[in-house]
């Protein structure tokens, strides 16, 4: 999934995947605060976001 | 006004000139195929090549998708929760090289969004703001049937102007008010005389004199609704339908749309999209229930529509134009004349082979 | 082609006459050149409207769904690669089948060759073993077959049947030195605001008629998610990031599936290459999971089944 939206244009950076166990607060906290600081760093999304529709 | 002459590059200036006054639309190449598109300085214009274009300019009246309403979801605002109109301008605006199957099809599209009861704001506008300047066939392929449809490659119904393409030149002839006054404003030309006159007809008697008439319609009138409806060939026409929208959306006189919301946050939009018969939601019922849930009933309601219900309703020729697009470009060659001649009792070209 | 046709037509009737078979699925020959249309036949005097060229591009393993009859069905490799993907999705058995497999040598892309003669209207096309020659008015024109294959075709390395029970002809020599995935490999070295731009403006003619959707064997959900309407899981309109929706869900639902059978692409109105979206994921699938989909009846494909050395590298 994330190879895909990738190869059409979403940054990478934007999607991140991990496994978490509900033991493990550390490293959701780890993550959290890793993916938060990657996609400030791309700043707003551009792809796949519709404000409205594009239509007459 | 008389009819007028114009050489073929004097016509496009002649065109070009009317930017103020109408926004102009003419066929251009896009890859593999044609589309309207509007005329500005640098547009190659296809008069020439183009056969006709792969989407029929129904959307420049009656577009694709068209935002209806707009409300808002916020509870603080006084309007909360009220449709409001979207404001919209519908300029002076002139399809110029449409062909006469594509003009014929307004005129069945009015019969629905143009009635005593009701009419259709956007529609009916746009159609009034439009004036149609139609490109008469020289060289109908071999998928046209419009002959048979009641039409014709120079037939004039539904057009503003016709044009005939001489060659070097176009003879131009006004056929309504609307095309008066879009000559009128037209810069150049000169005034066609007889032999201009008589050598546009020989052409338009010739090519019409050529067009197959292979195409049944008549039976179909006078049998009853259920004869046809119950009719054990449809299992067959539709074996190899896949249910998608070519025919449908590529069909110039297609008028059905469905009407979806969308929200976003606290505001929403009230859309209308073309809609087709071979779609599961079409004709879906709140209930669930769908009287054209299979695929046969679904493929059946677009022939049925076409030339039983509309002629029962109308008794005025047919809901299609002989355009030929949906022979062309069915991706499993599901042939409307085929299927003519089996709701006309006639054994199909193909299977009599 | 007259003698491939022959041989259809015979075994069609032998089968419908003794009974092994309810129906036979094939081809016959089109109203318009180029354009061949599936067709069911009942019984063995309908036989003879069966047909064969190479304008057979529709998948027949898309009329499978939902059958409960016994079928007797023509495959070349690809067909043959989805009739197995769809017997171990079960959505037919494998006992139901009669499956008649014939080597493939490509079929013609209609759209080159519409390109080639200028747009000017093609009445009539004739095939010879490595030739085709189009007639229409006032021209015609003989082109090499293999110069003007549809895009699926000319990179195919399997284009025998995989799984049959009878099989029509020699098997054909495969493919050699091709390089089946060039075309993903060029995208993947563009910036992402390129391939951003590159599958926007390939998507950007699409009117959502759904037909590549509805050619393709591997879409028999009996509702799409577009066609939902409560709740709308995608928007209905023309808008492009809804588009762009629909055509990414409907790769991914055939992600490690897709035999690059070329249907989605061959029906589409307006000639749009949405084989670029499954394409990436069949490179993925082979290179991640070496896995190409229908080629084993045992095998379970990879996204349907746990390894624990399963491609993981991207998760943290």
């Amino acid at each position: 999934m994330k190879n895909l939206l990738e190869h059409t244009g979403l940054e990478p950076g934007r999607l991140h995947f991990s496994w978490i166990s509900s033991a493990e607060a550390t490293k959701f906290v780890k993550v959290a605060k890793e993916v938060s600081a990657a996609v400030r760093a791309l700043g707003p999304a551009k792809y796949l976001v519709k404000r409205r529709a594009e239509v007459v | 006004m008389g009819d007028k002459i114009f050489t073929k590059q004097g016509w496009v200036e002649s065109l070009r000139g009317l930017a103020g006054d109408y926004m102009v639309f003419v066929p251009v190449k896009e890859g593999d195929m044609y589309a309207f598109r509007h005329l500005d300085n640098d547009t190659k214009v296809a008069f020439d090549d183009y056969h006709n274009t792969r989407m029929s300019p129904k959307s420049i009246v009656y577009p694709q998708s068209e935002r209806m309403f707009e409300y808002s979801l916020d509870k603080q605002d006084p309007d909360c929760n009220i449709l409001k109109e979207v404001p919209k301008t519908f300029a002076p605006q002139a399809i110029v090289g449409i062909r006469p199957c594509d003009a014929h099809a307004f005129q069945i599209s009015k019969r629905n969004f143009d009635t005593p009861e009701y009419r259709d704001p956007w529609w009916v506008q746009r159609y009034e703001a439009t004036t149609l300047i139609g490109l008469g066939c020289n060289s109908p392929r071999s998928t046209c049937f419009c002959t048979a449809m009641g039409g014709g490659p120079f037939d004039e119904e539904g057009l503003d102007v016709l044009m005939f393409d001489m060659g070097e030149t176009y003879l131009v002839r006004a056929l309504t008010d609307k095309g008066e006054a879009f000559l009128g404003k037209l810069n150049g030309g000169r005034s066609a005389d007889k032999t201009d006159r008589e050598a546009a007809l020989r052409l338009s008697d010739h090519v019409r004199d050529g067009m197959p008439d292979v195409v049944p319609v008549d039976p179909i009138r006078n049998k009853e609704i259920k004869d046809i409806f119950d009719a054990s060939f449809w299992d067959d026409v539709a074996f190899a339908c896949l249910n998608c929208g070519t025919c449908t959306f590529l069909c110039p006189a297609c008028w059905c749309f469905d009407v979806q919301d969308e929200v976003y946050g606290r505001e929403g939009d009230r859309i209308r999209n073309w809609d087709s018969c071979m779609f599961p939601l079409f004709t879906l019922h709140g209930s669930g229930h769908n009287p054209r849930a299979k695929k046969f009933q679904r493929v059946r309601q677009r022939f049925m529509h076409k030339f039983k219900y509309y002629v029962d309703k109308f008794d005025d020729g047919f809901q299609c134009t002989g355009c030929g697009r949906c022979v062309q470009f069915c991706p499993v060659n599901i042939d409307i004349r085929d299927v003519l001649r089996l709701m006309s009792d006639e054994p199909p070209v193909r299977l009599s082979a | 082609m007259i003698e491939l046709t022959e041989k259809i037509r015979d075994i069609a009737k032998k089968l419908l006459k003794d009974g092994t078979v309810d129906v036979f699925i094939g081809y016959k020959k089109g109203s318009v050149p180029m354009m061949n249309e599936p067709v069911l036949i009942r019984n063995p005097d309908e036989a003879d409207l069966l047909y064969w060229d190479s304008n057979c591009g529709l998948n027949l393993c898309n009329y499978l769904t939902g059958r409960t009859d016994r079928i007797g069905i023509l495959a070349t490799g690809c067909n043959s690669r989805s009739i197995v993907t769809h017997i171990i999705e079960n959505q037919i058995r494998r006992d139901q089948l009669y499956i008649v497999g014939i080597p493939c040598t490509g079929m013609i892309d209609h759209r080159a060759v519409n390109r080639a003669v200028g747009h000017r209207e093609i009445t009539d096309i004739t095939e010879s073993d490595i030739t085709f020659t189009v007639t229409g008015k006032g021209f015609q024109e003989t082109f090499n077959k293999a110069d003007y294959l549809q895009g699926n075709c000319k990179v195919c390395r399997h284009r025998n049947p995989v799984e049959y029970d009878e099989m029509i002809g020699e098997p054909v020599e495969e493919q050699k030195g091709i390089e089946p995935y060039s075309d993903v490999k060029n995208i993947e070295k563009m910036s992402c605001d390129d391939k951003n731009a590159f599958f926007r403006r390939l998507i950007d003619k699409c009117i959502r008629c759904y037909a590549c959707r509805n050619a393709c064997p591997l879409c028999y959900c009996p509702t799409c998610f577009v066609d939902e309407s409560r709740p709308q899981w995608v928007g209905k309109s023309i808008d492009p990031t809804d588009t762009m929706t629909f055509h990414l869900l409907r790769a991914f639902h055939c992600a490690g599936r897709c035999t690059d059978c070329g249907a989605c692409e061959r029906v589409c109105p307006m000639g749009i290459s949405m084989r670029q979206f499954t394409r990436k994921l069949n490179r993925d699938a082979e290179e991640l999971f070496s896995w190409q989909a229908g080629l084993s009846l045992t095998e379970r494909p990879p996204l349907d089944t746990y390894r624990s050395d399963d491609y993981n590298d991207f998760i943290k």
